[in-house]
Parts: C-alpha cells; structure tokens; sequence
C-alpha cells in the first residue's frame, strides 16, 4: 500500500521532506545561534558583531519559517491526496456492480472509507516527520562533536538512553488510558443511547432510573479517568525529573570544560540548549514507529476491501430480443430453494406468497443478479438467455429488484424516482399516482428535498416513493418484496389496482413477493413456495379456498 | 410543527456556572492551584543557575562552584517532578470531578425534558449535545486541559523570571508580545469560517459515503453506481480542498509566531547586551534572560495552537450548561390529587399544532376502567395525535383528558406517567445486557419475574434462544432483535412498568402476517385488565376491543362495537372490506 503511494506522491514528497529537515536544521542551530551571540557580541560589547550576529539571527529565522510553512504544505497535500485517491477507489470498490467478497458490514466499509483510508494515507506524512527528526538529530550531533568530542558523545548516547527508558512505562500507560478512553467512550454511548430512546423511557415513566444508571456509570468513567491521570502525571513528574537531572550532568560538565577554558562561555550555552533540544527530535521518532503501526493496520484494511474479488463474474453478451417469457427458472437451487422452476411472461402480474421467508430472500437475491454462477444449481434464463451469460447492467435493464429495505437517497424527490432513467416531469408524476404518494408532493412538488435515507418522510411514504421510483423505471420484469408493509389498508388498495393496470397496459411483467392480500387479489396468479419450491399454485380466491395453510399466511 | 432549540448560555452563564462548580470544591481547587504554579516554579531554576554559571565562569570561580550548581538545578528537578506528579493528579482529580458531575447534571435534565418541550425540540439536538458536545468537551478537559493549564502558567512565570532577572530585560520579552496577539487575530477569523465549511463539507462527504454504501445494492439495481461514485468524489475532493486551504492559513499563522519569537529574542539579547556594556547587568544574566525567552517558545506555541480546541470547548461547553441549567427534574408536587378510578375521559373541542391546520376536533373519548377501545383510520387522520394527547404528551389545544375524574394538568406529569403507560411507533432497544433494558422499567425485578414478563408477551421462544439469556447484549452493538422482537420487549417494559392505563400506538404491520397475530396476541396479554387504548394499524386488532373509533380528517366519524359497525355498512365495513382484500 505505502510504496505506490509514495511513488505517486514522490515530487511533493521530495520538496516537503527536504523542506522539513532543513526546518528541523535550523531549529537545532536556535540555541547554537544565541550561544554565537552571546560569545561574540553580548560578552565582548561588540556593537558591529551585535549587528552582524542579529542579522544572521534574522536570517536563520526567515529560513526556518519558510521552510516550514511550504515544508509542511507539501507533506500534508501528499496525505490529503492520497487519502482522497483511496476514498475514491473503495467507494468504487464497494460499489462495483459485480459486488465485493470482503465480507465487511455497511457500517465497517464506511468506517474503512471514512476513517482508515485518512490513517493510512497518514504513513506518508509520518515518513516525511520521521526524516526530518533525523535530519535535526544529525546536525545537533555535528554541532555537539564540534564543541566537544566526549561531550557530544555523552549527550547523543545518553539522552535517547533516558528517552528509551522513560518509553519501558509507554506501555502502563497506554492500558490505563486506553480503559479511560473505553470506558469514557461508553458513558458517551450510553448517554446518546438514553436519549434516543428518550421518548420510549417517557412512555412508561422511566426517566428517572435511566438517569441514576447514567450517573453509575459516569462515576465509572470517572474513577478510570483518575487512575489513569494518576498514571500520566507520574509518568510527567518522572520525565521533567530524568530530563532535569540530565540538564544538571550536561551543565556540570559543560561548565567543567568552561572553567578550564576548553570551551567558550557560548559553547557552554549552546551545548545546553542542544542537549535539550534533541529530546524533541527523539520523541518524534518515537512517535513515529507508534503512528507507522496504526497506519500499517488501516492500510490492511483498506487493502482487504480494494482487493476483494467480486461477488460474481457477469458474462459479456447483450440482452437477446424481448421473449414471451422473460424470465424462466428451470430447477433452482440455491440457500432454501430446493428446485425451484418458475415462468415469467411478457404482461403478467405475478404473487409470490413464500412460507419461509429465507427463499423469498435467495429468490430475489438470484434474480437481482447478486448471485455467483457457481453458487447456485439450475438455471436462469432472461429473455431465454443463460443469466450468467450476460452483461450485468443488460441483466438489471430486464429484471429490475426493488428490495423491501428502502433505500433513498438524499437529493431531490426528482433524483431519487429519476434513478431508473425517466427524466420527464409526467412519467415521475404518472408513477407516484401509481404508488399513491401523492401526499409526498405537497410541499413542493417534484422539488421536495430528502435527507440521508429519506429520513425526513414516514415509513409509509419511503415505501411509496420508492415503489414509485421502480415503476417510473418501466423495467420490463419488476420485481417488488412486500411493497406496502408500512402502507393503511384503503392506500394498499388502491396501490394494488393501479400497479397492476400501470404494468398490464405496457405489457410488462411484475412478481410481487408479498403476504398482503389485496396484492394478491390482484395478481394474476399466486404462486406459492414451501421448502424451497412451488407447493400450489391459482388465483387468491382460490387458493384462499382451496388451501387451509394459505389462509393461515396471508388472511388477517 | 416548528422546531425550537434547546438553550445555550451565555459566556457569562457558562462562566459562572463553572465557578460555582469550582467553589463546591474548596479545598480541592486551592491545593491544584497550588501544585501547578509551584511546579511552574521549579522549572525555572536551571535557566537561572545557568546565568550565574556563566558569570562564575567568566570570573573564573572554582570547580567547586560548577558541582555546587549542577547539584542545585539537580534538587530542583527531583522536587518539580514531584510537583508535578502531585499537581498533575489533583488537577486531573477537580478537572474530571466537575465533568463528571456536568455530565451527570445534563443528562438527568435532558431525561427529565418536560413532554412539550420535548414534542418541540425533538431528540436530534439533545442527542447531538449529550454525545458529541459531552465528548468535546470531555476531551479538552482530559487532554488539553492539563497542556493549557501548564503552557500558561509557565508562560506567566518565566515572563516573571525575566523580570525577576532585570526589569528591563522583562519590558524586552514583553516587546514579543504583540507580535502574538497580532497572528492570534489575524488567524482566528480567518480560520473560524473555513473550520466551519470544512465541518460541513466532511459532514457532507460522511453522508455521500454512507448514502451510496448503505444504498449499494439499490444503485447496482439502477445501476446509478457511477453516479455515487461521482457523488463521493466530488465530496471527498471538496473537503480536501477546504482542508489544504485551511493549512496554508495555519501555517501563515505559525509564520508569523515564528516572526514575533525573532522579535522577542532579538529585544533580549540587544537589551542584554546595552545592560552588560553599561555594566548595569552581568553576561550571566543576558545568558539567562536569552534562554528563558527560548524557553518560551514551545508554551506560547501550544497556547496560540490550542486557541481553536479550547474555543470549540467554549462552545460546547455553553451549550452542555444551557441543558444543565434547565429545571430540575420535576417531583410530584402537592398531595396527590386523589385519583378515584382507572377511568380515562378525553375531551378534545379542537386540537392543532402551533398555528398549523386542526388535526384534531370535537372528540369525546371515554374509556371504561378496564376497557379496551381502539382507534381506526387512515394514516393522516389524527389516530396518533389522539393517542399521544390521551397519555398527556401532549396537552390538547382546547380540552381536558382526565384520568379518575382528576384533570393530568392536575396530577402533574410524574404521576400521569406511572400512571399511564405509551407505547409509540418509536422502536429502541437499548444498548447492553438485556437485563437492564428490562430493568429501567422495574429497576428492582428479579430475573423471575423479567423471565415472567417475556414469557407473557410471547417471548419466551426467541429469549431461550439468546446466547447469554439475561446477559445478552442487544440493541446498538449488540445482538440484533428483529423489529417484532423489539416491540415484544417494549410490551414486557410495559408488563413490568404496570400502569393503570396502557395506549399503544405500535405499528406491527412490519412483521408479516403471522408475526402481526403474534404480537397482537402479546398486546392482548400485556394490556389485559387495564383500560387501554389502542391505535390500529391492523384492523384484526380492532376486531377484538369492546370499542371502536373511526377517525376521518381529525373528527370521530363512526362509533360503536365492532361488530355493530360492521353490520352497519358504514366507512369500518369498508375498510374491514378493503383490509382483507
């Protein structure tokens, strides 16, 4: 994942690593450059070395600001494009019409779009860091060795040696702030989950042991929050105290060397200011082996989603000329269908009433074209074609699924019903009086806006809107899975008489996978599945009349 | 129906809302003011020793005198890290204690929202700021807070120490200063607006992303997946570019930090160096007045860079104190008002929402100790509206609901609440064992009689089935119920909560055929013996009440048994006609 990464980003990587060690160059020279000042001008009142020495004071700090800032633009544009690249590419991964074997939930991929793909793209700006530390560590050691060679030694190996040391508690640490986080995060959760179910507490009255249950766990939460602040104070205390006490050795023998004239008054400041200095490039580097790990963890993952294989591999052929039969399936097998056969002509309405709801699910999943070749037994021939033989998108032109999840989209009520391709205002008007819905148009017509879901509408008119969306499709199958479950009885009604009459006059076909019996009064034939295939077959009168488990399933 | 916000304080308000928390705490907020400036205190001993070092030096003072100071600056740092390991932990201690009870204060009102406040503001904002404002808040208090607290002080007492130094060496670190303000005030309005867009533009983007995934196999079966595609990208493009531009501004700002650190150093070591030619100070004190302004440049970096966490902390924490200082939860005030019955009287002369159309009129509703009536309509025609006011959520326009003769504006909300229960099409199953979902409607019910509530709604098929029996965890996170499972266990809450009156307003048309007969049996014996009343989203279930109510347009336009109406051939035949297709 890194590597081609860092090969696209290669020319903003190369300005902005290049910018930052220089950035962290300079830095280091800060503390040698007041040590030059004070030895040459402050000590010895040298008022043209004053000069001199501020001007290049100046000079230093122009350098080390620029470099920063274009240094810094350059690292973050890399991560920022490169985050962006792989958002792009899982949103495509996820979804390819082929589908995805990842075997990751909606909310995983999401959290893998949203989250992982920022973190990977991370590792790239986390290398860059990484260099310039390097860079400020080796010009610290330069300056150090030039002052003094057993000195310098001492500082470059005993600083990362106390910094190492401290790095042994990194470990308790991160537990106990790791269970804060935990369980600060569950007392969040909690309160959210609370108050979302606000209205469910009111209902019978139970407020007031949800509050006390809040308060339990926030003294949870808190007694975790103290331990671990426990821990990082002494954690903070042990840090201040081993860096002090390094001071106190680098300034003793510093001074040492002074007293004895083998180093200048300014050396000595320098040689201070650098033994502190260098703790910061050193904890960058530390950080930076932490931050590469998670960055390696995320970009597995966002390599498991890009990498999947598809859920099916769809053939290459055009949908044949229209057939009298449209859909023929000839001895199913597949999840709960147990030879399934089953004909689809041009221009019928179809009920299927399915005892189990499991084989309405593997029905439909094998007509919405979701279905590997290799998964299934039988056939399936579209327009007397094998199904695996075509294109998908030819597959999803004939045979159109519209799940019994709802899923809209936020945009207009105009982009939502023109997803099957109708664009003009009368077709999108014609097939929301189809569904009945109406009553969505009238705020603001065809212009009404959904949220995320369509979350600003009823359940009643998500389902109605989105049955209108399937018939404004005018596919030449329809396939809906119990359309008006959240619809009153007089609306269903009239929904099942305008369906039906909307899809005769075409002729288009239209299976309706439903227990509801005013769908199926006016289907034009009932079909009836029980494990896993057909069991009876008629109009709803009679097979209300002929067959007492019918009646169990569908009357009310 | 309008939505109002719920309020958000003042600076002023929130100001003194946290004084007043850090005053309940004494003893506590002395000691941590304490600890912090002492350890403060102790980090400015090295620079210091490290002037008068360099003037031994340069006097030519014996080695004596180099072990003597590298001793002290040692002591010193053994007692600061003691100090702030101490401060550190009693800082965090009254830090984390005022959360804590923030938190706690702002839940317990947003649970205890009045029921009209709460039909009017709806869950959205309460959710938005007892999670995302609580954690905002929450981790600036942990996190930040230590580091700001710190970073100020320090840069309070080093400017101190330069002072302490030479008083002119002091007025030369303060030339610094208005080079800070000026970036802070240049950077923050310019940075406020683009921190603004860009949290929109990644809400945006968040919404694309999760639309096209959770729609995925919808767009393959209208094969729109270019289009999300598209969607998504042109999202992600646009916050990229918000955030690319948003860094440039900030690192102009840290530009122009770095411009005033060359100011400031510049100031002390020019100053410096007329003191030392005017012998008026000595090499060692220019020395240490250079490096204590060094040392300033990480604290007042990290206060200038935390400006913007520790603004949006503001912000939250206004509003975390605008729901904190609503009222307190309400007790049942006064005597109880002495309810003689289970009866339940609805008596609606008009009913709307605002200055929206009536939704409701001319309704008289009586419901029999005992009883069971049920509503019947189509969707629009007041059926839910009728059921809330009978529960007392919402208080009729015009009219009065009586329970046992007692007016509910009479009994107040806490005791309607006991006393009549409302199950609403709101579904939740709350997250955790499913031993305290069950337990916030009888927080003392032992797990005989949690068992006997399931079993009497019909759950007893599916509880056997669970993993960990009482201990499973459900809802968010947890193991999924199906919707008819969630409304089961919302039935059993109901068993356990034991109400005198029960309204149930549950869609259960989601469960299919047989599912529905199911849970209407789970109804049936949930509610049996108290006087319900029932909305019917399935006609079945107003077959078997003593009463119906036909609602058309928000008036009553049929009443009576239900098999009376459907001998009358009235608008109830029809729909019984149309239902069973």
């Amino acid at each position: 994942m890194l590597r081609p990464a860092l090969r696209r980003q290669r020319g903003r990587l190369a300005a902005g690593v290049t910018l930052l060690c220089l950035h962290q160059a300079t830095e280091a020279l800060v503390p040698v450059a007041i040590g030059v000042v004070i030895d040459r001008a402050v000590a010895t009142s040298d008022t043209g070395a004053l000069l001199l020495s501020l001007a290049a004071l100046a000079l230093l700090f122009t350098v080390l600001a620029l470099a920063w800032r274009f240094g810094a633009r350059f690292s973050y544009a890399a991560k920022e494009h490169e985050a962006h690249l792989a958002r792009v590419r899982l949103a495509e991964r996820a979804l390819d019409p082929r589908g995805q074997r990842s075997g990751l939930r909606d909310g995983e991929l999401l959290s893998v779009a949203a989250s992982d793909a920022d973190k990977s793209a991370g590792a790239i700006r986390t290398a860059g860091l990484a260099a310039a530390a390097c860079s400020a560590l080796l010009v610290s050691a330069v300056s150090l060795i030039m002052v003094d060679l057993a000195l310098g030694l001492g500082v470059l190996v005993g600083v990362p040696l106390v910094l190492m040391g401290l790095q042994r508690l990194a470990p308790l640490l991160t537990r106990r702030s790791e269970a804060q986080q935990a369980s600060l995060a569950e007392t969040s959760a909690l309160a959210v989950d609370l108050v979302a179910g606000l209205r469910v507490l009111r209902g019978i009255g139970a407020q007031h042991h949800a509050a006390g249950r809040f308060a339990a766990a926030s003294h949870d939460a808190l007694s975790a929050t103290l331990r671990a602040a426990t821990t990082k104070g002494l954690h903070l205390g042990l840090t201040s105290a081993v860096n002090g006490l390094l001071l106190a050795a680098v300034t003793g023998a510093a001074g040492w060397l002074a007293l004895n004239g083998r180093i200048t008054v300014g050396e000595l400041v320098a040689v201070v200011g650098l033994a502190q200095f260098i703790a910061e490039p050193v904890q960058v580097l530390g950080w930076c082996v932490q931050s590469l790990a998670t960055a390696r963890a995320s970009a597995r993952r966002v390599a498991k989603v890009l990498q999947a294989a598809p859920a099916v591999r769809p053939g290459t052929e055009s949908a044949a000329p229209p057939a009298c039969e449209r859909v023929v399936l000839t001895g199913l097998r597949y999840g709960t269908l147990n030879g399934l056969s089953l004909r689809i002509p041009a221009g019928e309405t179809v009920g299927i009433v399915a005892y189990d709801p499991r084989d309405a699910e593997a029905l439909l999943a094998v007509l919405a074209g979701t279905v590997s070749r290799e998964d299934y037994q039988g056939s399936v021939r579209i327009d007397e074609a094998p199904a695996e033989s075509l294109r998908l998108a030819e597959l999803r032109r004939v045979v159109l699924v519209e799940q019994h999840d709802v899923a809209l989209f936020e945009g207009t009520l105009r982009d939502n019903l023109a997803a099957g391709g109708a664009d003009d205002d009368d077709t999108l008007l014609a097939a929301i009086r189809v569904a009945a819905a109406e009553d969505v148009l009238h705020h603001r017509g065809l212009d009404q806006v959904l949220v995320e879901r369509g979350a600003n509408l009823s359940g009643g008119q998500r389902q109605r809107v989105a049955l209108a969306r399937a018939v404004a499709a005018a596919p030449p199958v329809l396939v809906l899975h119990d359309p008006t479950t959240a619809v009153d009885p007089v609306t269903e009604a009239l929904i099942a008489e305008r369906l039906t009459a909307a899809r005769r006059a075409r002729p288009q076909a239209t299976v309706v996978v439903t227990s509801s019996p005013a769908l199926l009064r006016a289907a034009d034939r009932v079909l009836v599945l029980k494990d896993g295939r057909i069991c009876a077959e008629g109009t709803h009168d009679d097979l209300v009349a002929a067959e007492p488990s019918y009646r169990e399933a569908v009357l009310r | 129906m309008t939505r109002i916000l719920l309020p958000t304080a003042t600076p002023r308000q929130t100001w003194a809302a946290i004084r007043a928390e850090f005053a309940r705490l004494p003893g506590l907020s002395a000691a941590a003011a304490a600890l912090l400036m002492a350890a403060s205190a102790a980090g400015l001993v090295a620079p210091w020793v490290l002037g008068l070092l360099v003037d031994d030096v340069i006097t030519g003072a014996g080695a004596g005198r180099v072990a003597y100071w590298a001793t002290v600056i040692a002591g010193a740092a053994l007692v600061g890290g003691a100090l702030t390991t101490a401060a550190t932990a009693v800082a965090a201690r009254l830090g984390e204690t005022v959360l804590a009870r923030l938190r706690e204060r702002v839940l317990d009102r947003a649970l205890h929202l009045p029921s009209a406040t709460l039909e009017r503001t709806g869950t959205g904002d309460l959710v938005s700021r007892t999670g995302d404002d609580a954690t905002v808040v929450a981790s600036a208090i942990t996190g930040s807070g230590p580091l700001v607290v710190g970073a100020a002080l320090s840069v309070v007492l080093t400017a101190g120490g330069l002072f302490a130094l030479d008083w002119r060496l002091g007025l030369a670190g303060l030339v610094a200063a208005p080079g800070y303000v000026f970036a802070l005030r240049w950077y923050l309005p310019r940075s406020a607006p683009y921190y603004m867009k860009k949290r929109i533009a990644s809400g945006e983007r968040t919404q694309a992303l999760a639309g096209a995934l959770r729609g995925a196999a919808t767009a393959r079966a209208y094969r729109i997946e270019e289009t999300h595609v598209a969607h998504v990208a042109a999202s992600s493009a646009t916050t990229r570019d918000l955030t690319l531009e948003v860094f440039q501004v900030y690192t102009r700002f840290v530009s122009r930090i770095n411009r005033a650190e060359l100011i400031g150093l510049a100031a002390v070591l020019i100053t410096g160096f007329l003191l030392v030619r005017g012998q008026m100070a000595t090499v060692g004190a220019a020395t240490a007045a250079a490096l204590y302004f060094h040392r300033l440049f990480n604290p007042i970096g990290m206060l200038l860079l935390e400006a913007d966490t520790v603004l949006q902390a503001g912000a939250s924490l206004a509003r975390l104190v605008g729901v904190a200082s609503l009222p307190a939860a309400p007790v049942a005030a006064g005597a109880d008002p002495g309810v003689t019955g289970d009866d339940l009287e609805v008596v609606v002369t008009e009913h709307h929402y605002d200055d929206g159309p009536v939704v409701l009129a001319d309704i008289t509703l009586r419901l029999a100790a005992g009883s069971r009536v049920a509503l019947v309509g189509a969707s629009g025609a007041g059926k839910s509206t009728l059921a809330g006011l009978a529960a007392g959520i919402v208080a009729p326009t015009d009219g009065t609901v009586r329970l046992g003769g007692v007016p509910l504006d009479e009994l107040g909300e806490v005791r309607t609440r006991q006393r009549i229960a409302l199950i609403s099409q709101e579904v939740h199953v709350f997250a955790g064992p499913l031993r305290d979902d069950l337990r916030l409607a009888r927080p003392d019910a032992s797990d005989d009689e949690l068992r006997g509530a399931l079993d009497l709604v019909g759950a007893t098929g599916w509880f056997r089935a669970l993993p960990g029996g009482l201990d499973t965890h459900v809802g968010e996170g947890g193991h999924r119920l199906t919707a008819a499972q969630a409304q089961q266990l919302a039935l059993a809450r109901l068993v356990l909560a034991d109400p005198e009156v029960a309204v149930l307003d549950e869609a259960t048309a989601e469960a299919g055929s047989s599912g529905a007969r199911d849970l209407e049996r789970a109804a049936d014996a949930a509610t049996a013996g108290r006087t319900t009343l029932i909305v019917a989203h399935r006609l079945t279930q107003a077959a078997s009440a003593d009463r119906v109510l036909v609602l058309d347009q928000g008036r009553v336009v049929e009443e009576g048994s239900p098999d009376d109406l459907l001998r009358a051939g009235g608008r109830y035949s029809e729909l019984w006609a149309a239902w069973n297709g």
